[in-house]
C-alpha cells in the first residue's frame, strides 16, 4: 500500500493528469501539488492515485530500477 | 554520479565500530528494501536492523476493523478498503466472520480499491447507495484522503477513518525505559510530505543520530553510514538521504490540505494503546462525513480480546521493535501468508510477511501448543 512509484505526466486536465510509467498509464490526481507548475514531460512521485512530489527524470529512472528488482524478487507471477 | 552501493558499504566497513548498534527503522517501504537486498548480512555485525512501527495496517486497531465487518455485513452499503485491509482478522468466536475478506465471502458488498479516488468513483456510480471508505494509513496515505474530502465528495459518500501519525509512536519509545535503539532511519515518503524536520526532536530532545532515506540500497546505505558516523563523532544533527523528493519544509501544499480538512487526535494502535496526538480524525467542517455519524456502533468492546491482537500474536512487539519477526512463536508454523494469525503477516508494509517474502522461514523460538 505504502509503495510509491515515480510516473511521467503525459497530459493535464485540471487536477487530474494522464501519467505512464513503463508503458502502464494511469490516472493521477494533482490536487496536492497545487502550489507547482507542471507540465507533460514532468515526472512526479504517485502514492495511492496521488502526485506528492516532482522529481527529475534521472530520480525517477532509477527508482524504476529499484522497484523492478523488488517485484522480481517479491513474487515471481509479477514478473 | 552518485555514490554506489558497495561504495557506501565498504565505508560503513571501514568505520571503527566496537559495540552492538541499533538502527531502527519505521517505514515497512525501508524495511521491505532492506530485505529484499540483503543489506542485513552485508554490514557489519555488530550493526543490528530492527524494523519498527512502519506499518499503518497492524497498527489498524481492532475496534476500526470489527467495525468495518459489522457494517458491511448489517447495513446496505458498499465498504471500500485499501486492499491489504481485506484479510485483517479481529477476534471473534471460531463461528464468526473475522475478516472484511471472509464477510466479502459471504455476501457482504465490500471491494478492495487502490486510490482514494476510486472512493469517490464508486460512490457517484451508485447515487442510490451508501458508501463506507475505510481509510488506514500513515500520513503519506492520509494526504491523498484529505485530497479528496478538499476536492469535495459525494454526499453517500462516509469514512471510516483510521490514519495514523508515524512520529508520536517513535517518540513514545523514546520517552520509554527501553527505546530500544541508537540510531533512526526516518521515513522517506511521511518527510516528503511532512516535511524532515518533523523527526528533528529525535536529535534535538534525545541526542541520537537521525537521516532521512529513500528506497534504493544506495539512499539506505548512505543513511546508515550517516548516522553510524553521527554515533562515533558523538555529533548527532538531522541528516536528509533522499534530497530527491525530500525537501526543507516537505510538501506545504498537502500540510495545508491536511490542516483544512483533518485534526490530529489521541489514537489508539492495536496492541499498543492509545498514543497521544497520533491520529487524524476528521476536521470540525468535515464531522458530518464520520461513518460514527450516519450509522450505528458496532464496535462491541464486550467482545472477548476487543482491541487486542490474536491470541498468540507478537505483532505488538514486533511493531515497536521490541523482538525480530521470527522470534514470534506462530512464525512460520501457524502463521504464513497463506494463514495468516496476525496484521505483520498480511500486510506488505508488516514486518513479519516482509521477512517471509524475503526466505526468512524458521521461528527461532521454541514451540508451544496452541
Ligand atoms: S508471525 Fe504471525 S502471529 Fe507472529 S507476530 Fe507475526 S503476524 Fe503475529
Amino acid at each position: 500500500m505504502c509503495l510509491a512509484i515515480p510516473m511521467q505526466v503525459r497530459d493535464i486536465d485540471g487536477f487530474l493528469a494522464r501519467c505512464e510509467a513503463k508503458g502502464v498509464s494511469r490516472e493521477v490526481n494533482l490536487f496536492l501539488l497545487q502550489d507547482e507548475t507542471l507540465q507533460a514531460g514532468d515526472f512526479v512521485m504517485v502514492h495511492v492515485g496521488y502526485a506528492i512530489q516532482k522529481m527529475t527524470e534521472q530520480e525517477a529512472r532509477s527508482a524504476w530500477e529499484v522497484y523492478d528488482e523488488m517485484l522480481e524478487k517479491l513474487d515471481p507471477a509479477h514478473a | 554520479m552518485s555514490t554506489s552501493a558497495k561504495t557506501w558499504l565498504e565505508r560503513i566497513h571501514a568505520l571503527p565500530i566496537k559495540n552492538k548498534l541499533r538502527i531502527m527503522n519505521v517505514c515497512g517501504g525501508h524495511e521491505r528494501s532492506i530485505t529484499m537486498a540483503g543489506l542485513r548480512g552485508a554490514l557489519p555485525k555488530q550493526i543490528e536492523l530492527i524494523p519498527g512501527p512502519g506499518c499503518p495496517v497492524c497498527v489498524c486497531p481492532e475496534e476500526d476493523v470489527y467495525q468495518a465487518i459489522q457494517l458491511a455485513l448489517h447495513e446496505n452499503i458498499i465498504l471500500v478498503a485499501f486492499g491489504d485491509m481485506l484479510r485483517v482478522p479481529v477476534n471473534v468466536g471460531k463461528a464468526d466472520i473475522r475478516s472484511l475478506e471472509q464477510a466479502k465471502a459471504s455476501g457482504a458488498d465490500i471491494r478492495p480499491i487502490a486510490s482514494p479516488s476510486e472512493a469517490v468513483r464508486i460512490a457517484r456510480e451508485h447515487p442510490d447507495r451508501d458508501v463506507v471508505f475505510f481509510a488506514a494509513g500513515f500520513e503519506t496515505t492520509t494526504a491523498p484522503v484529505a485530497a479528496m474530502l478538499a476536492e469535495g465528495v459525494p454526499h453517500n459518500l462516509a469514512l471510516l477513518l483510521s490514519g495514523r501519525l508515524t512520529w508520536p509512536a517513535v517518540s513514545m519509545l523514546l520517552n520509554s525505559d527501553t527505546p530500544g535503539f541508537d540510531c533512526l532511519i526516518a521515513p522517506g515518503h511521511v518527510s516528503t510530505v511532512m516535511g524532515p524536520e518533523e523527526w528533528a526532536f529525535v536529535v534535538k530532545d534525545h541526542g541520537l543520530p537521525a537521516a532521512v532515506a529513500g528506497f534504493t540500497s544506495e539512499s539506505l546505505l548512505a543513511a546508515m553510514y550517516s548516522v553510524l558516523r553521527q554515533h562515533l563523532e558523538q555529533r548527532p544533527f538531522l541528516d536528509n538521504c533522499y534530497p530527491e523528493i525530500v525537501r526543507p519544509g516537505g510538501n506545504t501544499a498537502a500540510q495545508r490540505v491536511m490542516q483544512q480538512t483533518l485534526q490530529v487526535v489521541d489514537a489508539n494502535w492495536r496492541g499498543v494503546g492509545v498514543i497521544p496526538a497520533s491520529g487524524y480524525g476528521l476536521a470540525p467542517e468535515y464531522a458530518h462525513l464520520d461513518v460514527r455519524a450516519r450509522f450505528p456502533d458496532y464496535t462491541d468492546t464486550a467482545r472477548k480480546r476487543a482491541g487486542q491482537m490474536p491470541p498468540g500474536c507478537d505483532c505488538a512487539k514486533v511493531v515497536l521493535g521490541k523482538i525480530y519477526p521470527n522470534a514470534c512463536r506462530l512464525y512460520g508454523r501457524a502463521c504464513t501468508p497463506r494463514n495468516p494469525i496476525g496484521p505483520c503477516m498480511v500486510s506488505d508494509e508488516g514486518a513479519c510477511r516482509i521477512w517471509w517474502s524475503g526466505g526468512v522461514r524458521e521461528s527461532t523460538a521454541a514451540a508451544i501448543e496452541v
